[in-house]
Order: C-alpha cells, then sequence, then structure tokens
C-alpha cells in the first residue's frame, strides 16, 4: 500500500487550520509512528487516509487513487482507523458482535469470520471476554476492543490513535506483539502515540508533526538526534537517549544495550 | 511525629457482582504533606483503592468491604461521601466519568461541587476564577464541557476536584488524555499544591514521573500491599520486576556500568544524577 499526500490542507468548520499543506508519503510494511503535541494535527491528518476526513485543499492519493473517489464505507476496507476514545467506537452489547459487526458489513463469509475470531480475539488476548458487555471491561480492555474490531476486518493498513495511553507493562507488551504479527502479515501499521519509549522500540519510521505540518520525517534514529527540532514540537526523546545526549554521546541510543556500545566506544577514545 | 491524615487497615472489598476481591489485604498510612504514590499492573486494585478513599466504595459502589480506612481521623465508615469530599478529592482516571452531566459550560461544572456544598456566589466566581487560571482553562469557560477535546476535560476535572479545597488529593493516572507537554504543565501544579502542604497521593504508570515526585511508593499486586517504601529503595529492588513495574530507565543505566565495574554508589532514579554518573564514568 502507498498513502500519499500532495500539499494537504484541512480547514474546519470552525475556521479551526489544523493541517496547513502536508506532503508526505508512507508505502511498504515498515510500521510508523507518528509523534507531537496535543493539537500539532496528528488525528487530523490520519482520518484522512481512508476519507473519514476530506481535504479541504491538497490531495490525498491511496495506491494512486484519489481519496475522494470512494466513500469512507469503502475505503475502510483497505484503511481501518482506531479511535482514539474507546467510547466513540463500540456500541454494541458484547464484544464478539462488535467483533463480527465490520466483517458483517463488508459481506465477509462466514467461515473467514470466524477464522478471524479465533485470530484476533487470541491476538488482543480477549478469548474468555468475547461475551461480556464491553462496558464491564476496564478502559485499556477497551481498547484492545477496539483494536480488535478493526482487525477483524482484515484491512491492508491499520491506523491507531494513541494505543498507549493508560497501559501497564504488559499492557505496551500486547501492543507491541500486535504491531509485530501484523508486519509478518505483511499489513501496515501506522500508530500515533505520545510514548517515546514504546515508539523507538517498536518503529523505525517517525513522523513528527508540529502545528498543522510535518516537521521530521524519518529513521527513528535521525528523527530523534536532531534535539532542537524536536524542542519545537514539544518533543522530548525518551529518558535513555536524553541521558546519552546529555552526557556527550554522539550517536544516538535507544535502549541499554546500544548505550553501553556506545559508553564503550566513546571510553575507548 | 507526624501528623497521620489517611490509615487503611487490612482494607478488603469484593465488588457486588465481582468473583474476586478487587482489594485483599491493603494496608497504609499516609502523612500530612506527604506525596504518596501507589504502582501495580492493571488489575492491581488501584482505582478501587482510589474509589475507596473518597467513599464511593462502598457507598456509590457496593459490595463486600472489610477493614478500616480512615481520613483525617473519621472512618469513612462513619461518614459519607458529600462529607469526605470536604476533606479529600478524588480526580478520576476517566475524566468523561467525573462530569456532572447538567452544567452548560466550563464554568458551572467548575461551580457544580460548591453549589452542592452551599458556598455563597461571590465566593464561588472566585474561586472559579482562581482555578480556571490555575489550570489554563479561563479561555474556554464559556465552552460546552461536552465539545472539549480529551485534554481539556480532563483539566476540567482536575479543577473541578481541586475548586472544592481538600486537604488530600488522590489522582488517579489523571493525566492519560494529555500530551507531554500537558501533562507536565499539570505535575508541575500538583507539586506546587504539595510544596504549600496538601497531601497527594497518586497512581501513576509513568516511573519516570513517580521517581521524581513520590516521598514514599507503595506497590500493590493482586489487591495486595506488597511493599512500602522509598524510591530509590523500591526501584533498586530487583524483585519488582515480578509486580509488572518496569523501574525508571536511569536503574538500568546505573546497573550496567556497576556490573563493568564503572561505577559503585547507589542507583540513580532521575535523570541528573544519572547523567552525571555517566559523565564520570567516562573519565574513570
Amino acid at each position: 500500500m502507498r498513502i500519499e499526500l500532495i500539499s494537504l490542507g484541512h480547514v474546519y468548520p470552525t475556521g479551526d487550520e489544523a493541517l496547513k499543506g502536508v506532503d508526505l508519503v508512507i508505502e511498504g510494511t515498515e510500521p510508523v509512528a507518528i509523534i507531537g503535541q496535543n493539537g500539532a494535527g496528528k488525528t487530523t491528518l490520519v482520518k484522512h487516509f481512508n476519507g473519514i476526513l476530506r481535504p479541504t485543499s491538497g490531495q490525498v492519493l491511496i495506491n494512486g487513487e484519489d481519496i475522494n473517489n470512494r466513500s469512507t464505507a469503502q475505503w475502510s476496507r483497505d484503511v481501518g482507523y482506531v479511535f482514539q476514545n474507546p467510547d466513540d467506537q463500540i456500541f454494541l452489547e458484547t464484544i464478539r458482535k462488535e467483533f463480527e459487526f465490520g466483517p458483517k458489513q463488508i459481506g465477509m463469509p462466514e467461515e473467514k469470520i470466524k477464522e478471524q475470531m479465533d485470530f484476533v480475539s487470541e491476538l488482543c488476548l480477549l478469548k474468555d471476554k468475547l461475551d461480556l458487555h464491553p462496558f464491564d471491561l476496564t478502559l485499556t480492555e477497551k481498547k484492545f476492543c477496539t483494536i480488535g474490531s478493526i482487525i477483524m476486518m482484515d484491512p491492508k493498513v491499520i491506523i491507531f490513535d494513541e494505543p498507549t495511553c493508560g497501559q501497564d507493562v504488559e499492557g505496551n507488551k500486547r501492543l507491541k506483539n500486535i504491531v509485530k504479527t501484523l508486519q509478518d502479515m505483511g499489513k501496515l501499521c501506522i500508530t500515533i502515540s505520545h510514548d517515546m519509549k514504546f515508539v523507538v522500540e517498536n518503529f523505525r519510521h517517525v513522523i513528527v508533526m508540529c502545528k498543522g505540518k510535518v516537521l521530521l520525517d524519518g529513521d527513528s534514529k535521525e528523527v530523534f538526534s536532531q534535539v532542537d527540532k524536536l524542542k519545537q514540537s514539544f518533543v522530548s526523546p525518551p529518558p535513555i537517549t536524553r541521558v546519552a545526549q546529555k552526557a556527550g554521546f554522539k550517536e544516538t541510543v535507544f535502549n541499554i544495550d546500544e548505550f553501553m556500545r556506545e559508553f564503550d566506544n566513546r571510553k575507548e577514545k | 511525629m507526624r501528623e497521620v491524615v489517611v490509615k487503611v487497615e487490612d482494607l478488603k472489598f469484593r465488588y457486588r457482582e465481582g468473583k474476586k476481591r478487587a482489594l485483599d489485604g491493603v494496608s497504609f498510612e499516609v502523612f500530612k504533606g506527604e506525596f504518596f504514590c501507589i504502582i501495580g499492573a492493571n488489575g492491581s486494585g488501584k482505582s478501587t483503592l482510589c474509589n475507596a478513599l473518597v467513599g464511593l466504595v462502598p457507598y456509590y459502589f457496593t459490595g463486600n468491604k472489610k477493614g478500616s480506612v480512615v481520613i483525617d481521623g473519621v472512618d469513612t465508615d462513619n461518614s459519607s461521601i458529600a462529607e469526605l469530599s470536604q476533606k479529600i478529592g478524588l480526580v478520576f482516571q476517566n475524566p468523561f466519568n467525573q462530569l456532572s452531566y447538567t452544567a452548560s459550560n466550563v464554568a458551572e461544572e467548575l461551580a457544580y461541587g460548591l453549589g452542592n456544598h452551599g458556598v455563597p456566589r461571590d465566593e464561588m466566581i472566585k474561586r472559579v476564577e482562581y482555578v480556571a487560571k490555575l489550570m489554563r482553562i479561563d479561555h474556554i469557560l464559556h465552552k460546552n464541557p461536552l465539545e472539549l477535546s480529551g485534554g481539556q476535560v480532563q483539566r476540567v476535572a482536575f479543577g473541578s476536584t481541586f475548586i472544592l479545597e481538600p486537604n488530600i488529593l488522590v489522582l488517579d493516572e489523571c493525566t492519560t488524555q494529555l500530551d507531554p507537554l500537558g501533562s507536565e504543565e499539570i505535575f508541575d501544579i500538583v507539586k506546587e499544591l504539595n510544596k504549600t502542604g496538601i497531601t497527594v497521593i497518586m497512581v501513576d504508570h509513568d516511573m519516570e514521573r513517580v521517581a521524581r515526585c513520590a516521598d514514599r511508593i507503595m506497590v500493590l499486586d493482586k489487591g495486595k500491599t506488597v511493599c512500602i517504601d522509598t524510591p530509590d529503595a523500591i526501584f533498586s529492588n530487583p524483585d519488582i520486576v515480578n509486580y509488572n513495574i518496569e523501574a525508571p530507565d536511569y536503574v538500568s543505566i546505573c546497573k550496567a556500568l556497576k556490573e563493568r565495574g564503572y561505577y559503585s554508589g547507589d542507583y540513580k532514579i532521575t535523570e541528573e544524577p544519572t547523567v552525571e554518573v555517566v559523565k564520570e564514568a567516562l573519565v574513570k
């Protein structure tokens, strides 16, 4: 899949200009993280990838086809968006029904729905909870319920909006496994997150947004080495990276092994 | 002797429909003016405990409660949510659950609790203005609470608790909707309030932040108190991984340097001291 944005602009009916000319290409299966402050335009941006929002200027091309050629319902077979607030997405009385709803809408065969149900409930660790009411789940489980119901539709591109919010160590591991599994299946995951540790652990392609524009776009090491530009967007690298930078390390490091390797390099000099 | 403002003894609680106990033996004391943090995996009972501190357990969430919760000398069993709310205030994990859903704008939302406590109108206006400024929501006072962003609702929720001027603040992961900068702004306010003598009890998953703020930390696991200690002691303890807790990354840096013989001191749990340790190790 290839998502291409050409000077994409979006002005809300209230007059707020959320996107101010974004040029961007996302393709392949390498998971992408989008970071930046609240109000930077991250959610507005990704809502253009399946037409929930339409450009007020510029163009969005999905595999070369203009987004305006099809409805969101049609696009969502290819591109699924998991809402930031689970309560905006959940509306049925059991998790099983939430999971079945999307696939039934797109006419997925019964057999395939069953297969997907087994796979997704296992992946999201909700197997024992399929017949519960979603509102009996904790906030984080609800998040996995909304993630699962999008994966159920088997789209080629899956967008997660702040999946890490409120997650504990186990929840982050579960998410990590979901992103990895989807990548191995040849899907493209695009994730908005404020959790920089989670970002550097799971994503090599990082896009930084600031005030409706793309400030940085590239390899995570490249992006997190640009301290001054990050400051503009109020993004702060993860703790290990910050310590290394403040201690004068040249290379950008993301974990303890990289940290010690770079420490040894400097020590030898 | 420091004054004890919260005393919880062998607290056990099972929700009415619950199969097992959400709390299964929690005991601790919090001193006046202390910054006390509670950590543990999701499902360890942190939110239930917060609800028990303000009386929502067992008055709103009913069930089978054993043991005692004493706030400022008053057992919650002999009090009411209304009475308790003047001593201790809770900022909810999900701010949308905290809205009154009757106020037509943010100013009314903030004033809602004051109305219930019979605070005179002049005083009400003064407090709304003060809290709105403090929480940086003075520009949205006229807006409908249901039209706000998640981050804004979280600020309103915080403000509507703080406006009652409780001496003890309970914060249940109260910045999940905010970006890192917004969260830091809120925590700067919390730290300021703490300096003025307000007791803070905070539940949070961000261990770097907990390490920076806490005077003492309690670890909860499966509804039980596992240990209570200083941040240094808690995060230096290798056993905490068993409770699904990761120490701040600073600890792993100190550990790695120690293993190689470049460092021999205590584990650091905040950024600046760790940077110093690394710099010294480099020239050693």
